[in-house]
């Protein structure tokens, strides 16, 4: 099939591809980066619309900005469920804690870096995913084992998986030197937002951006409780929620070549905290603060054409204070306090000696520090070294990649004994290979190391902490087949991918229940094994009409090994579905956008012991949306209803902590 | 991975629609009740404490004497149709009822000797009782409950309703004993600011004027309480000490209080306590058990294990809970796998000879109480 694809077009929603391709790759066209659309005379280009990387070494997946919004998706946690392999812990509501898990290595296993910055919380060692805003971004991707770009932090090379969050990045009509976009959103359960951007160029060279956005929302949604045979219509409580949320961000294209990226982000919120649902007792009086700010600059330079460097620098303030209120606490309340910062500097520099072969070296330092009003706290401060040699060498039908990522870490207390420096080395590898050049086939190996350290909670919490706890330490390994080609002139692309894989984690860093104290342990064993399998195609038919289908299945047997003698030896893990799944369709009209989406998990156990009383039913969620832009004049005009849940299913993610039954959401945005 | 499972994925996945089981009620099918009269005299029942959150407490029936007398894994559901709710606390046989103490959901109920519920009291949002109910003991017609918050609640059983609260000026209360016309009432712990401060008295609360009548200091952090032949025996969680310490407190001797030595539970019949002292070596993981017995009218400590031939996994097996049931003799020690899966509970002879072993029907056997 030939396509004609108006250069423009392609230029200016460069993004826009990539949601139809649905698990591709995220990468970006060069000239996106300058953030001026170009326009061309019209040219007719004699190319297929590009299909799904499928030749990536490691399995990736995305979701792009536009793809998110069509299909109505509500949140950074909700876009993750719907890549394979992940297991999302929602604790319900939109300001209940979301974190991923990939491949049921732990959600410490998993990275999530900002803008090619990595985000952390050495306090709990799992960053809720769930106060990031999905208006200011640009693709969501998630890296399984390791990227093929060789030019990031050595911290991303050392995590199991890597969530990558990219904001947009400011794009001009021709003319103009600025851009506007104002947002409203609003939808059930006392559910509003306004968001507010602002783009703007200085000169050729500079271009800022200002992203504002308040949302704010009683969370307050019925659900269906069942205690045996009493049936009850209830409410959650104390969910109320509100939360700003603002960046600045100054991109600069250097002269001769380069560009830095400085920006600034705080995030405030104040949450009620509803728990779980306690039969009898619907009393809820926890109230949480947020407080998380940090400023980065990244810069990315091509030296000479086989040097390319790389500097990275961030300052990460996170600061909680938890409440609740109770007769069982002194004064009638219990509040604690905890702040961390954060110091990180990065550096890589990837060198090309011949063709086909690049080699980078990337150095981190880190400095953590915890202050916490809890008893017992030492107020530890965490030093971090992370070294990473990578290579990777292309020769026709193969691409080898291998890394080797050298870590230490040492830490001061002011009260008691630091534990053990960490000293350790982690090696991958993969290798990609097309058997038939011309044939978009692809068979992937991947073999990665890692461990994850202990937390802060980990070693200090009062009276469960552990100091003389090691490492958590994770071995994955992937088979994979990729597959693209096009069957008719109307299929711009179909693809699939297909990945088995097995994870072995050892040293599990458990709460250990010995008798009447609980304490942190290295205690765990689990095996993981399973079956990532994604398709996606797209179509160009008549009348300006783009369909595009996207499906992940998963299928998982992740069992605990600690124990011969436990009755949950050989168990599946808790909150493992065997079998979950998504669908997503996306209809394009010139008269409107129609999105259909449905996530689905099979039964699961929410205790590890395997018995019919422990189980937690399965359930399918279906998200519908319709939309439509409008131009108006210079304007265009976003109007966008979404109904989530249609079916109304009730279920919990989290046992007893319900989530919302069918809601209703309508966004509207100008951009002008 | 059976390949069915896959083919009705692939069909959720293509029509939106489950195949797969995907029921409205997440609680398994309730079995008929069982009358009073259906059950053997001579019963056990245990309080399955369950896991915080998760609103899995219950409790299990078991025929002592009738092994044809299928246990029941938690007749409370089965009686009721519905849970008993978050941590059960304690439970106590008395004057033909069960009464039930269930912390997290924070009530107290009234149960026939079949577990059939009969009345309850919610203290969920009440100013004074929402630190949470504890442990419960009962005397002259009265059920006396304490309460995290400083608070003791006198209820009159018949009735079941609160006639008289009693202000401490404690913090968190724990364990509760009765002996003559004395209530004890170990005062544990205190929060604040997030940090705990442990406490090192109890109180001693005249039946009669249901006042504070005598202050008691113990080994700090004092927990459980078990009266027995005219004597309270107390175990305080001293983290400080090697491990949790015994004391007598002796109301003839004006409630001296006497360290005994160590143990981490206990539980008392015929004229002797049994006890446990569970240490762990925190560099190896594991957990050791020493089984001992107190003489309570010799007041000699018998070092020697009153276990004959006990499985050795009880060696190192977390205990939760001990019980005497009275009216055989026979020692039940439950121990907990925590919120991994249910406990199981060992059951020996009055002579120390193993009996055996079963599934307790839930997680974390807190107590267990006996009708004959």
């Amino acid at each position: 099939m030939e396509n004609r694809i108006h250069i423009s077009v392609l230029l200016f929603a460069a993004s826009a591809l990539l949601p139809l391709a649905g698990w591709c790759r995220p990468e970006l066209p060069d000239s996106v980066t300058t953030g001026t659309e170009q326009r061309v005379d019209e040219v007719t280009v004699t190319a297929k619309r590009s299909p799904v990387r499928v030749s990536a070494g490691t399995p990736v997946q995305s979701l792009s900005g536009q793809a998110i919004a069509e299909l109505g998706i509500q949140n950074v946690a909700d876009a993750v469920r719907r890549f394979a392999g992940t297991n999302v812990r929602d604790y319900g509501g939109i300001g209940g804690l979301k974190t991923v898990s990939v491949r049921n290595m732990g959600a410490a296993h998993t990275g999530v870096s900002y803008d090619g910055a990595p985000v952390s919380n050495c306090q709990a060692g799992q960053v809720d995913i769930g106060r990031f805003s999905l208006d200011n971004v640009s693709m969501l991707s998630l890296a399984v084992g390791q990227e093929e770009n060789l030019l990031q932090p050595a911290r991303l090379y050392a995590s199991a998986a890597v969530l990558n969050i990219v904001t947009n990045t400011p794009t001009f009509d021709a003319g103009r030197s600025s851009a506007f976009d104002v947002q409203l959103k609003g939808g059930s359960f006392g559910y509003v937002s306004p968001m507010l951007r602002w783009w703007h160029r200085v000169g050729s060279r500079v271009r800022t951006s200002l992203d504002g956005s308040f949302m704010r929302a009683d969370g307050n949604y019925p659900f269906t409780l069942v205690n045996g045979k009493h049936v009850s219509r209830e409410r959650r409580s104390n969910s109320a929620i509100d939360s700003w949320h603002g960046e600045a961000n100054v991109y600069y294209d250097m002269p001769g070549g380069g560009d830095m990226q400085v920006k600034g982000y705080y995030y405030y919120s104040k949450r009620g905290l509803p728990g779980a649902v306690t039969l009898y007792n619907p009393i809820s009086t926890e109230t949480l603060w947020d407080r998380n700010g940090f400023v980065q600059v990244k810069y990315n330079k091509e030296l000479t054409p086989k040097w390319q460097f790389q500097a990275l620098g961030k300052y990460n303030y996170g600061w909680n204070r938890d409440r609740e209120l109770g007769n069982q606490f002194a004064g009638g309340v219990y509040q604690a306090e905890h702040t961390q910062h954060e110091y990180y500097l990065s550096a890589t520099a990837e060198y090309r000696p011949v063709a086909g072969l690049s080699v980078a070296l990337a150095q981190d330092w880190i400095v953590n520090k915890l202050n916490s009003t809890m008893g017992e706290c030492p107020f530890p401060t965490r030093y971090t070294s992370l070294t990473a040699l990578s290579a990777r060498w292309r020769r026709g039908w193969l691409t080898v990649n291998g890394t080797l990522v050298g870590t230490y870490i040492t830490e001061r207390v002011k009260a008691g004994n630091p534990p053990e420096d960490v000293k350790r080395l982690s090696p991958g590898a993969s290798v990609s290979v097309q058997p038939w050049k011309g044939e978009m086939l692809f068979f992937r190996g991947v073999y990665k190391s890692t461990f994850r350290t202990p937390t802060f909670n980990d070693l200090y919490y009062d009276r469960l902490g552990n100091r003389s706890l090691r490492p958590e330490r994770a071995n994955e390994y992937d088979l994979g087949v990729t597959w693209s080609r096009s069957f008719c002139p109307a299929m711009d692309y179909f693809s699939i991918t297909v990945d088995g894989y097995f994870n072995d984690v050892n040293d599990k860093i458990v709460a250990f229940p010995t008798t009447y104290a609980w304490k942190m342990a290295n205690f765990g064993k689990v095996h993981v094994k399973g079956l990532d399998f994604t398709l996606a195609t797209a179509f160009s038919l008549p009348r300006g009409i783009n369909l595009s289908l996207s499906a992940a299945y998963t299928w998982q047997k992740a069992i605990d090994l600690t124990d011969p003698d436990s009755k949950n030896y050989k168990a599946q893990l808790p909150y493992t579905p065997e079998h979950s799944g998504n669908m997503a369709v996306t209809v394009k009209t010139p008269w409107c956008t129609l999105g259909y989406s449905l996530v689905g998990v099979g039964k699961r156990y929410f205790i590890a012991q395997n018995i019919p009383v422990n189980e937690i039913d399965g359930y399918v969620e279906q998200t519908l949306t319709l939309g439509h832009e409008f131009r108006l004049r210079g304007c265009r005009l976003g109007l966008r209803g979404e109904l989530i849940n249609l079916a109304d299913k009730q279920y919990d993610v989290i046992k007893y902590y319900p989530m919302p039954g069918r809601s209703w959401r309508v966004v509207a945005n100008v951009k002008f | 991975m059976k390949i069915r499972n896959l083919f009705n994925w692939m069909f959720v996945l293509a029509v939106g629609f489950s195949a797969v089981s995907c029921s409205d009620d997440d609680d398994p099918q309730i079995d008929e009740q069982v009358p009073n009269d259906g059950l053997p005299a001579h019963r056990m029942f245990i309080l399955n404490e369950g896991s915080f959150n998760l609103n899995n407490a219950g409790i299990s029936f078991f025929a002592p004497d009738n092994s044809d007398v299928a246990a029941i894994p938690d007749i409370f559901y089965q009686q009721n149709g519905v849970r008993l709710g978050d941590t059960g606390q304690d439970i106590l046989a008395y004057d033909g009822n069960t009464y039930v103490s269930v912390y997290g959901s924070n009530y107290i109920a009234k149960l026939s000797a079949a577990c059939v519920e009969e009345s309850r009291i919610s203290f969920a949002g009440d100013a004074d009782f929402n630190g949470g109910i504890r442990y419960l003991a009962a005397e002259d017609g009265y059920i006396y409950a304490s309460f995290h918050g400083s608070m003791i609640a006198k209820i009159n059983a018949k009735t079941f309703k609160v006639e008289a609260k009693l202000r401490t000026n404690g913090s968190n209360l724990e364990g509760v004993a009765i002996e003559g016309d004395n209530l004890y009432v170990a005062n544990s712990y205190s929060q604040v600011d997030g940090n705990y401060v442990y406490h090192n008295e109890v109180f001693v609360i005249d039946l009669a004027t249901f006042q504070v009548k005598e202050t008691l200091n113990v080994v700090t952090n004092p927990n459980d309480l078990v009266e027995a032949d005219d004597k309270v025996f107390l175990i305080s969680h001293d983290y400080s000490r090697e491990s949790y310490v015994l004391q007598l407190i002796d109301p003839a001797a004006g409630n001296s209080v006497k360290e005994l030595g160590y143990a981490t539970k206990m539980a008392a019949g015929d004229g002797i306590l049994y006890l446990v002292d569970s240490r762990t070596d925190w560099s190896t993981w594991v957990t050791v058990n020493t089984f001992s017995s107190y003489d309570i009218k010799s007041g000699r400590l018998n070092s020697t294990s009153f276990l004959k031939n006990a499985p050795a996994e009880l060696a190192n097996a977390s205990i939760y809970t001990m019980a005497v049931d009275d009216e055989s003799g026979d020692i039940y020690i439950g121990v907990t796998h925590y919120s991994d899966s249910n406990g199981d509970m060992y059951r020996f002879k009055k002579d120390g000879t193993f009996v055996e072993k079963f599934d307790c029907g839930g997680q974390n056997p807190k107590a267990a109480v006996f009708f004959d």
